[in-house]
């Protein structure tokens, strides 16, 4: 069946698009335009309306073994996830991997990354992926807090073989790429390590974050995996060390890909009487001047939410600013982790402050396909946010009201009352479409040329950003029209997407008895067997770069 | 071979179905219990009980409860039993059941010795029991006893948790020298792991262990192995926890999961107190039968081993998954979901297919209303 999206303003910045014409869609794909006087059988009318490709999230923690904690930990916690307060009785409803697939949908995401799965959670995190309908999906697996990892490199093994473990994992987990979380950090803090920098090293393994960072860059880099070495820098949250973590790895990417997990974090500095400043300014101009760096930003909003995270150094460090007051911190093998309960105040200089350094950060990198849109759901906020981030971008008059409700000693510290940048749809396009697709290497999406995966966003434009990006007026999910003014009309599943690099069989013996000596593990238990998903054709792969 | 009955005489699957469908369609309250099945029969017991507006919990829901609430209560520090095979040097079992229930743990922590960590490879793995009964773990391991009644071991960390925060320590049911001992073993380790039953001690006492551990943390490190007898009812609730919300004892009555552990337990729904009219029995694990008794309902089993509960309504024999099929368990030794395979494939129908069909004899199918 051919479908064709009318009249629209087509804004798909990947092959050079910003105006008003056509997309044809047939079996799931976009097509070129039938050059033989071929009807449609179907038309949809996008007069008035922008048309884009469906936006892609490249960090969102929406499942796995943690994000289900929060859920365990935070029975009352769908609140802060009502996007209709008041319609239903939301004291009852819980925050499920139904209600995250739908309400991204509703909002035109048709790819969300899932980017802290641990390899011994890899089968959990799948099978929640597999609940969550009709987005695709895809994650990044952990490492760099393991004791495999971080022995070789002591030992000073090979590169190759570092690579053939690697690939063990990313096949295994069914990952499309790698993360790293505090390197070493965890495992320092294992042994009773509260403060833990770029150069510093494990305790007992004498390895420092540098050297386990720079090893699984390399890794990444030699096995051809698309998505580059995604780090979460050391000190997070820290007044000072943050700003230093993060200006001491982005040099030490030296020259390679390297993408940088929510910079917001790290963009504190010690100034002013309450030691707590913005550093936006200079790690956006950092961040200019290194091409070889992508970053998230980590956006914070008001109200209440919860923090999900591997870095069990600083999940730690956080539950004393737990609200409410309860957390839970795991000592699992390699990173563990953490999920602290925070509620971000409009009122707090230093929540307020927060939310002005990932404006500035978002508004001072230049290059939108090397700033990437998210808020570390739901460490920064609830995705359900996003409305309101995309007017933030797009409108400072937006902007200016927001800083008016700031307490005035927050607003003295930023500059974002001076900057007047307004983000364009070209670039919201490239942010959230054009570039998330390349950074993955999923080349099929993010684009609306012929050959992309029929995964569009249709929005009605107007004044209101906010509500123009809440509700999509149409999305399509592989060609099926799924939502319709701003309601899921239909529902599916769609896929996770994973590399499937071939293992090495040598390390593959070798971690057989691994796990078993070490851990009393059966290595086939870190394994996400096709079958074990329950879904037809659950997966689809993407290839590692020659 | 028979695999369905209605009023205990031998059926086809297709007339067992559609009485099966029939007591759905007269039941005001169902109610799916039991729910010893695999990852697959738990979402489908899950979509099943969203269509019929049943109440879900599983059979042995009370053997993890205690950490459940004391965690979402007063939050937790929780460990892996592999990494604390690796790093614990100091190991505190706590309580009359964890030698029992956790048998498993405490015998792979006693065959082996802590290798990562500076501190924790210096001394080596100690054991100190706080119990009544002594624990009986590889004769070879360093284990010390501190005679304690259960009753009386939530106070006597009470005290140790005073001591630590350097308050005076009254004398207490085992005396101060416990008190010493205990503080003192914990004092010295490079990483501490306390062994417990949170279903001895319920939610207070397991708010209380959880405490300790959380104290000990402000200058050392200190996890915990929660113990739990019913594994698999972890993982039936880390499943409803993702599919609704909420962790188990929850009810679709109303449309939208709601949760009270109290109202929608099986103690209570099994109670003559109980809301529910029709009973849902899943019991499709090898192995025994999680404690669920007392059919005065109309029920319906849906059993790898139906023999015991012959007065059921409809019974089907089905396969027990990661035996008799594939399947997807959680694994208490891995913290986390495995894929097992099943090593006599039966050929009998899955849990999962049948509650799936039930579903379909209520219209439409149990993956639509998912
Ligand atoms: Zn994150």
């Amino acid at each position: 069946m051919l479908t064709r999206l009318k009249d629209g303003h087509v804004v798909d910045p990947a092959n050079g698009r910003d105006g008003e014409g056509d997309v044809f869609v047939e079996d799931g794909v976009v097509v070129d335009p039938p050059g033989d006087g071929r009807t449609a059988d179907e038309t949809i009318d996008c007069r008035g309306l922008v048309v884009m490709a469906g936006a892609i999230d490249i960090h969102s923690h929406i499942a796995g073994g943690h994000v289900n904690t929060a859920r365990l930990l935070l029975p009352e916690w769908h609140r802060a996830f009502s996007a209709r307060p008041g319609e239903t009785a939301l004291s009852k409803v819980g925050w499920t991997t139904e209600e995250t697939g739908l309400r991204y949908a509703e909002m035109g995401f048709t790819t969300v990354v899932e980017p802290a799965m641990a390899p011994s959670s890899a089968l959990h995190a799948h099978l929640e992926l597999a609940d969550t309908p009709i987005i695709d999906k895809a994650t990044l697996v952990v490492l760099g807090n393991d004791d495999l990892l971080m022995s070789m490199i002591r030992d000073g093994e090979s590169d190759a073989a570092i690579a053939d473990y690697v690939s063990w994992t990313v096949a295994s987990s069914r990952a499309l790429g790698v993360k790293c979380i505090n390197a070493g950090g965890s495992a320092a803090f294992k042994e009773n390590v509260r403060k833990f920098d770029f150069d510093d090293v494990v305790p007992d393994y004498g390895v420092s974050s540098r050297q386990i960072v720079k090893t699984l860059q390399k890794a990444v880099k030699a096995l051809g995996i698309p998505h580059p070495l995604h780090v979460h820098c050391n000190n997070l949250g820290v007044p000072g060390a943050s700003s230093d973590s993060i200006a001491a790895t982005i040099r030490a990417a030296e020259g390679d890909p390297m993408h940088l997990a929510h910079i917001q974090f790290y963009g504190y500095g010690t100034d002013g009487k309450r030691r707590f400043s913005s550093q936006g300014r200079d790690l956006a101009e950092l961040v200019n001047s290194t091409p070889e760096i992508t970053v998230d930003i980590g956006q914070v909003m008001f109200g209440q939410t919860v923090t999900i995270s591997s870095d069990e150094l600083r999940q730690f460090a956080g539950r004393g600013q737990a609200s409410p007051k309860k957390s839970i911190i795991f000592d699992h093998e390699a990173n563990g982790g953490g999920v602290v309960p925070m509620d971000y105040r409009q009122k707090s200089y230093y929540n307020a402050l927060q939310w002005a350094i990932g404006l500035e950060l978002f508004l001072l990198i230049e290059d939108p396909s090397r700033v990437f849109f998210t808020t570390d759901h739901p460490n920064g906020a609830p995705f359900t946010s996003y409305p309101d981030i995309f007017a933030l971008l797009m409108d400072r008059n937006v902007r200016a009201k927001w800083l008016d409700a700031l307490p005035k000693a927050a607003v003295r510290m930023t500059s974002l009352p001076e900057i007047e940048r307004e983000y364009t749809l070209a670039e919201i396009a490239t942010m959230t479409r054009a570039a998330p697709a390349r950074l993955l290497g999923t080349v099929d999406r993010g684009h609306l040329g012929a050959g992309a995966v029929a995964d569009i966003s249709v929005y009605r434009p107007g004044e209101d950003k906010a509500a123009m990006f809440a509700r999509a007026a149409y999305v399509l999910k592989d060609g099926d029209v799924v939502v319709k003014d701003g309601t899921v009309v239909k529902r599916r599943f769609g896929r996770a997407l994973t590399l499937r690099p071939e293992p090495d069989k040598a390390m593959k013996t070798r971690l057989d008895r691994y796990f078993d000596d070490r851990y009393g593990l059966k290595s086939r238990w870190f394994e996400v067997p096709e079958g074990a998903i329950g879904r037809e054709d659950p997966f689809q792969v993407v290839p590692c770069r020659a | 071979m028979e695999i369905a009955w209605i009023d205990g005489k031998p059926a086809t699957r297709d007339e067992a179905l559609r009485v099966a469908g029939d007591l759905f369609a007269k039941a005001r309250q169902p109610f799916i219990c039991g729910l010893r099945t695999d990852v697959s029969g738990l979402r489908a017991a899950l979509a099943l009980a969203r269509q019929a507006g049943a109440i879900v919990d599983h059979g042995a829901s009370s053997s993890i409860y205690g950490l459940i609430s004391a965690a979402r209560d007063a939050g937790a520090f929780l460990a892996a039993p592999a990494e604390m095979r690796r790093r614990a040097d100091r190991v505190l079992i706590v309580g009359d059941d964890a030698g029992r229930v956790g048998a498993d743990v405490l015998k792979l922590l006693a065959e082996t010795k802590p290798d990562l960590g500076v501190e924790t490879r210096k001394s080596g793995r100690r054991f100190l029991a706080l119990s009544r009964q002594a624990v009986a773990i590889d004769p070879g391991s360093d284990i010390s006893h501190l005679d304690c009644a259960s009753k009386d071991v939530v106070d006597v960390l009470g005290m140790v948790r005073a001591k630590l925060a350097g308050r005076r320590v009254a004398e207490g049911p085992v005396g101060a020298g416990a008190v010493e001992t205990l503080a003192a073993f914990l004092g010295e380790a490079g990483f501490a792991a306390i062994v417990f039953s949170p279903a001895e001690f319920g939610e207070i006492g397991t708010e209380m262990i959880l405490g300790l551990a959380g104290d000990l943390n402000d200058m050392a490190r200190v996890s915990t192995l929660p113990v739990v007898e019913w594994p698999d009812a972890m993982g039936a609730a880390l499943v409803a926890t993702w599919t609704s919300g909420f962790p188990l004892r929850v009810s679709f009555g109303r449309g939208a999961a709601e949760h009270d552990a109290q109202l929608y337990s099986t103690e209570r729904q099994l109670s003559d107190e109980g809301e529910a009219d029709l009973v849902v029995l899943v019991d499709a694990l090898a192995g025994e039968t999680s404690a669920v008794s007392g059919f005065a309902r109309p029920t319906i089993v849906i059993a790898d081993d139906p023999a015991g509960p012959s007065a059921a309504k409809v019974v089907f024999k089905v396969a027990a998954a990661g035996r008799d099929h594939d399947g997807v368990l959680y694994e208490p030794r891995f913290g986390s979901f495995v894929g097992v395979t099943g090593k006599n494939q039966s050929g009998l129908p899955t849990a999962a297919e049948t509650l799936d069909a039930l579903a379909g004899t209520l219209g439409g199918t149990a993956a639509e209303a998912a």
